[in-house]
Formats: C-alpha cells, structure tokens, sequence
C-alpha cells in the first residue's frame, strides 16, 4: 500500500517509491527511492518524523515528508 | 614564513556533519578546534597547518555538509569555501560505521573534479560494532587513496598525513564502471589496493 511519509505510523515500514519535491535535500540525507526505511518517532504538534534507514536516524520536517511516499509492507 | 608560505598545498577537510572532522583536524594539526559529541558544532572553518614528506600543509576544517548544494548558513560557509578554493586537495571524511551516508558527498565532490583522500574515521568505533569496511575495496571502486582512521586512538593519521600527496582527480564514469562490476584499474596514480604504506 502506497503511503506518504508523514501518514506512516509508529513501527510503520516501506520502500521509498517516489519524491515528488525537495529531491536534492533528501537525497543528500540518504531518503533515495529504493531505500528501506522504518519509522521510529513522530513527534506531536506538527513535529517531524524520524525514520531508521539502514544505521542511520533522519530527521524530516513533516511538510518535506509530504513529498516522499512509501509502499508500506 | 613568507617563502614557507608559498610552499604550502592547502587541503579542504569536507564531510557531513559529527563524523569527526575538527577532532581528525585537531589530530594533524595539534590545533583546538571545538570538538564536541552533537552535529552541527561547526560552524565557521579553522585553519592549522602540518608537515608530511617535507611539504608543509595547510589545513580548513570544513563545517559539516549533507551536500554541496547548502540548505542552511554552515553549509553555505562549507560549499562557498570549496568554490574558492578550486582545484585544491580536498580530505573527505567519512564515519565508518555509517559510510553510506557520506558517499553522497563524497561523491559530489568527486565528481567536480577536486583531488580526493578519504579518511575512514571513527574505524575504532567501527570495530566494536563489529561493522567491517573495507579501506581497501573502497580504495579499488572510487580511486581515490583510503586510509582509515580514528581521532580518539590515534590510528591511521601518521598513514593519512603521508597519504596526502597521493590525493588524486578520478573520473565519476569509472567508478560507475567499477561498480557495475568491471575489472576496471585501480587508482590513476598507480596507486590501489594497499592503503597506508605512503610509499608506493
């Protein structure tokens, strides 16, 4: 099932399938297309998500994770 | 010190941020960067010189950047300080136990053709993660010198400092052609596969 980033839940995790805006910025950060990630924490008040790719934490603004969807497993 | 000045080569330490780039810059220098253990600390560069081979180097140490294309005023002092300082050596520091992350950059720069030398730092904190990475692999696929290091133990800096005058230009097609599994020649300076000898 195909999700946006900021629509993932807590323990949510999906292969990254499309970047629609902001390509660059997340790129540099390692959210690529084909990239497996986990959602660790969304923070509350609009905060940003922090997601686990491979060893690494990345923090993403919750209007940057708008552009990023997932197929969820 | 104004003839040693014209001697100096200079070398642009670059790499993202909290990979250990002030503390390796503090290691080669005997300078006092501010180190801490958050990203982000640096903000502004650092100069500091060494010696190695009877060449006198002058070192920047680079605020952390994801990328050459800059999103906020650190990576704006990091990217404008690489546009003025083209065609210099260029040090790209990458954490060892998060290499993948660094490649992004390391790549970019490259690829704009500035001559490269990678530092495989944290390789301490690598080995008690029980993560194993390759300097040598690393070495043959980008063509560049590797060398592994850790600022807190010491390891690998005499190797890296010697390492320096080996930093060279690699054409981003060929590493393309390496790793789509080519038997493509090691570095252009005839220098592959064993990392730290310096003497090649």
């Amino acid at each position: 099932m195909k999700k946006k980033l900021s629509e993932m839940d807590y323990g949510d995790f999906g292969t990254v399938c499309e970047i629609s805006s902001n390509k660059s910025a997340l790129r540099s950060l390692g959210v690529r297309e084909g990239k497996t990630l986990t959602m660790v924490t969304k923070q509350p008040i609009k905060g940003p998500v922090v997601v686990m790719l491979g060893e690494v934490e990345v923090a993403i603004g919750l209007e940057t994770a708008d552009f990023v969807f997932v197929e969820c497993a | 010190m104004a003839e040693k000045n014209k001697k100096m080569k200079k070398i642009l330490m670059v790499g993202n941020p909290n990979v250990g780039k002030s503390a390796l810059f503090n290691r080669l220098t005997g300078g006092e960067a501010i180190v801490s253990n958050y990203p982000g600390t640096t903000v502004d560069y650092t100069k500091g010189e060494f010696a190695s081979g009877g060449v006198f180097y002058e070192v920047t140490d680079v605020p952390g950047t994801y990328s050459l294309e800059p999103r906020d005023g650190a990576e704006e002092v990091a990217v404008s300080i690489l546009e003025k300082e083209k065609g210099e050596v260029v040090m790209i520091v990458l954490d060892a136990t998060r290499v993948e992350r660094g490649l992004y950059l390391a790549l970019e720069v490259i690829e704009r053709g500035y001559p490269a030398i990678i530092a495989l730092n944290m390789i301490d904190e690598a080995h008690d993660k029980e993560i194993s990475v390759s300097a040598g692999e690393l070495q043959r696929l980008l063509g560049v010198p590797v060398v592994a290091t850790s600022a807190v133990s010491g390891e690998g800096i005499k190797d890296l400092a010697m390492m320096v005058r080996k930093a060279c230009v690699t054409d981003i097609s060929r590493i393309k052609a390496a790793l789509e599994g080519g038997n493509e020649d090691p570095a252009p300076s005839g220098c592959g596969g064993c990392t730290g000898c310096g003497g090649c």
